[in-house]
């Protein structure tokens, strides 16, 4: 009896353990069955890749909108949204070929280069045939519609034949977003150490101010206030190149380009920073804390001045603000530009923009550029952005407005789950064609007038001239072009990592070591060789002279 | 002959064998099957082609990485890192175990063994935010503490002075008691009829120890070593990967990170595929290379 019990549970064993085993190799999207029958009056299901790093949706796949998405083009979607690199994603699911019926992403980095990758190896629909059927997204890829050397890079690159859709560009210079990066003090503070924040103007103004700061011993939570900290891995604090170099590609006088981690100005900007930290006025934890962590120091009012654009700072800073009126962060300067007359406008790349494009996995092209032209129409704009018109908004002397009743609720509810679980603000807004909320719309009905307000004031401080888009050719994109790109490429990824580097070294010698090893590796992998591409391929072009984070 | 011996030895064991299947098992999935894979360090791996259809490229990523002005640090920090975990984390558990095993209180033994296991079950990320928060300058515990004593903050993560000894103590304390087991066991299976005519011979508590259970679980011992030492080129990719940080960089970049990063952040695949031939082929050098040793030194050895 016993022989026959241990027989029993040794094979018992072994079946769990095997069990165990294999089940590691079984399909981790069974469950996720999603129909494809696309025939005509049945509901479609296509999973969409919102390959935003962070970005989040509803609770449930089915909200108001999206309901009403489903009944006006036969589609339904199923989200899927990216938390960790964008560019680990999108070369993930080319080489497991586990792929979208859509892709949406970034339009820069390496994720555009993973994707322009899968256009040229034959991964994508080919939409050039198909786009006359489809106004809204013809248009959106339209020449006069996409920067010049993005189309050259990314939209007109494959004989003829077109992969890519160009999503969020602003329709018109009105709906071009600033984010208002820039440097932020905390009001309390500023006065406390005597300084009025906008008599900070150069960068040695800066550092004094900082250097006060920690001189100063202030206190919150029991802890030492940190004169300089950021987000979450050093977003954004190394924003103060622009007070050391204009832009990535100087001219270097003879008409001819030279990329700016070769120049003197790039070692000063290191050794500034460098700096900061050895003196202890930015935070040593800086570029390795976690979202978390950064919010809780802002939250508990241990940080004295942030880098990153505004948005990011009054959220993160809304509730100690409401605890302690007056500690409001407000801008610094506006900081000296290097090279740029005082009267120059703030030179603004346009960001927010991605791609979209459709996997030759696609279980129902027909139906995904169905989706995909309804939403980059004007009423698919308006649907994703303000919600139902006569629900969520109505038409007010020829502007939507907000309801009274849904602006409350959204405002009421500082996770922002609420409007997205009427299906405002989760992925649809980012395939719904250009960007015409000012245009079209008439901008962030939900944004409550404190924010609107503390915008305004920014804006008033930090673009005294105005802004100016930048339209000109990027040589960052004609040089991913060159032949040499491909070895060159691992070197230039290594240049933010080693700025990094260079500014916790141990002495400046050190911190220009590390620049230099790497303008060595950048030699030896055939930089002479692409710039001298880049000069010729832009010769008698306009080239982008300076520009700033946006 | 209708079969050979050697099957109906297996038969005889069926049972026993049985056991085994699973390992054997996950080790044609999880090891062998994937090897099929390596050619991709010798191709240009491309989306369409995969891993069989790519363009072959011969020693080209071979070449990158040798050429990588950063590869001989790498390959430095790697040694130096793994060095280190070997020669001074390898003989913790031993310690642990043969500690362990002097202890006569039961209950105390019990719920230390179950204590020192519990952090192998934690992952490093859990491991490593535990860490942040412990030991950060701005209100982290151990900086009170030391603040109680009169003592300045001391940055402890992304510092090259404490990196070390950082690594290593995490790595100790998260699998001690994990790798202890084995050793309690081979502690248990020596004959106690060996510790009594011990003590009958007047040998003291470090006698035993050293006369009875560390003869007694030198081969463990050996075998164990002999494994470890092929996880030289390889210092723990979560571990490093979490804890180093760009002002550790110059010690803490280490071959396992750079094949991840390389791979999966920037798409290089036949790189990362190459980097990772040549961390598996230097492993393998190293454990014939020891396992003759040992075989030579102590009669003890793998194969």
């Amino acid at each position: 009896m016993g022989k026959k019990g241990f027989r029993f549970a040794s094979i018992m064993l072994a079946a769990v353990l095997m069990s165990g085993s294999l089940y590691g190799c079984s399909t981790s999207n069974s469950g996720q069955g999603s129909s494809s029958e696309g025939q005509d009056g049945e509901v479609v299901t296509l999973k969409v890749l919102h390959n935003w790093n962070g970005s989040s949706g509803a609770d449930t796949d089915m909200t108001p909108i999206t309901r009403l998405i489903e009944e006006k083009t036969g589609v339904r979607v199923e989200w899927e949204y990216t938390k960790g690199s964008e560019a680990e994603k999108v070369n993930q699911i080319f080489t497991t070929q586990d792929l979208p019926d859509i892709y949406t992403g970034p339009a820069w980095g390496g994720e555009l280069d993973s994707i322009i990758k899968a256009a040229k190896e034959d991964q994508l629909v080919d939409l050039s045939d198909k786009l006359d059927k489809y106004p809204n997204l013809a248009n959106l890829i339209a020449q006069e519609n996409v920067p010049p050397a993005l189309y050259e890079k990314a939209i007109d690159a494959y004989g003829g034949k077109k992969y890519l859709l160009f999503q969020n560009q602003p329709a018109t210079d009105k709906d071009g977003i600033d984010w208002l990066y820039g440097f932020y003090v905390r009001k309390d503070l500023a006065e406390e150490v005597g300084v009025d924040p906008q008599s900070v103007k150069t960068k040695d103004d800066l550092y004094q101010l900082m250097k006060r700061i920690k001189d100063a011993n202030l206190k919150a939570a029991g802890l030492p206030v940190i004169p300089f900290g950021g987000f979450h891995n050093g977003w954004a604090v190394g924003i103060g190149n622009n007070m050391f170099y204009p832009t990535e590609y100087l001219d270097s006088g003879n008409g001819e380009l030279k990329y700016v981690f070769m120049d003197n100005a790039y070692d000063n900007y290191v050794l500034y920073y460098r700096k900061l930290i050895s003196e202890g006025l930015l935070d040593p934890e800086a570029f390795t804390q976690t979202d978390p962590i950064a919010q809780e120091k802002i939250k508990q009012g241990r940080v004295a001045i942030l880098a990153a654009h505004y948005p990011a700072i009054l959220d993160a800073s809304k509730d100690y603000v409401k605890a302690n009126p007056g500690s409001d962060y407000v801008p610094v300067g506006p900081l000296e530009r290097a090279g740029a007359e005082p009267d120059r406008p703030a030179d603004l790349r346009i960001q927010g923009n991605n791609v979209t494009v459709i996997p030759k996995k696609s279980k129902n092209v027909e139906a995904a550029l169905r989706l995909l032209d309804f939403l980059a129409s004007d009423e698919g704009f308006l649907l994703t952005r303000y919600g139902i018109e006569g629900t969520h908004w109505e038409m007010k002397d020829g502007k939507p407005v907000a309801k009274q009743e849904f602006f409350d609720k959204f405002t009421e509810d500082a996770t922002g789950k609420a409007r997205k679980n009427e299906g405002i603000g989760i992925g649809f807004e980012s395939i719904s064609g250009q960007d015409r909320l000012n245009s079209l719309g008439s901008g962030d009905i939900w944004a409550d007038q404190d924010r609107n307000a503390a915008m305004d004031f920014a804006r008033q401080i930090l673009r005294p001239n105005g802004t100016k888009i930048i339209t000109a050719f990027s040589p960052g994109d004609v040089i991913t072009k060159s032949p040499q790109w491909e070895n060159l490429k691992p070197s230039m990824d290594k240049v933010g990592d080693a700025w990094k580097e260079a500014v916790y070294a141990k002495s400046d010698e050190a911190a220009l070591k590390i620049i230099n090893d790497l303008r060595g590796q950048l030699n030896k992998t055939g930089l002479p060789e692409a710039m001298q591409f880049v000069n010729e391929q832009l010769k008698g072009k306009e080239v982008v002279k300076f520009g700033m984070t946006n | 002959m209708s079969s050979s011996p050697l099957f109906k030895r297996i038969w005889k064991h069926k049972i026993f064998y049985l056991f085994m299947l699973p390992g054997i098992i996950w080790f044609l999935i999880f090891s062998y099957v994937p090897l099929y894979g390596v050619q991709v360090a010798f191709r240009d791996f491309n989306f369409s082609g995969g891993f069989t259809g790519s363009p072959w490229a011969g020693f080209k990523y071979f070449n990158q990485f040798f050429d990588y002005y950063q590869s001989a640090d790498i390959i430095r920090n790697t040694i130096v890192i793994s060095l280190m975990k070997l020669l001074i984390g390898f003989p913790m558990p031993i310690l642990l175990a043969i500690l362990l095993n002097e202890v006569r209180v039961i209950k105390f033994k019990k719920v230390v063994q179950t204590l020192s296991y519990l952090p192998y079950f934690v992952s490093w990320i859990v491991v490593v935010t535990l860490m942040q928060r412990l030991l950060t300058p701005y209100g982290g515990p151990v900086n009170d503490l030391l603040g109680l004593f009169g003592m300045e903050p001391i940055q402890f993560l992304n510092n090259t002075s404490w990196f070390y000894q950082i690594i290593l103590g995490s790595d100790i304390w998260k699998n001690i008691g994990w790798n202890s087991i084995i050793y309690m066991a081979a502690v248990a299976g020596i004959d106690q009829q060996l510790y009594e005519a011990a003590k009958m011979d007047g040998a003291g508590r470090f006698r035993q120890i050293w006369h009875i259970t560390l003869p007694g679980i030198r081969n463990i011992a050996v075998i164990l070593f002999i494994l470890s030492v092929g996880s030289l080129m390889s210092a723990g990719y979560e571990q490093l990967l979490l804890l180093n940080g760009p002002a550790t960089a110059g010690i803490g970049s280490v071959l396992d990170v750079h094949v991840i990063t390389s791979g999966i952040s920037q798409g290089r695949l036949s790189y990362a595929a190459a980097v990772g031939l040549f961390q598996s082929l230097i492993a393998l050098i190293l454990i014939v290379t020891v396992n003759r040793i040992a075989r030579k030194v102590s009669d003890v050895s793998l194969f």
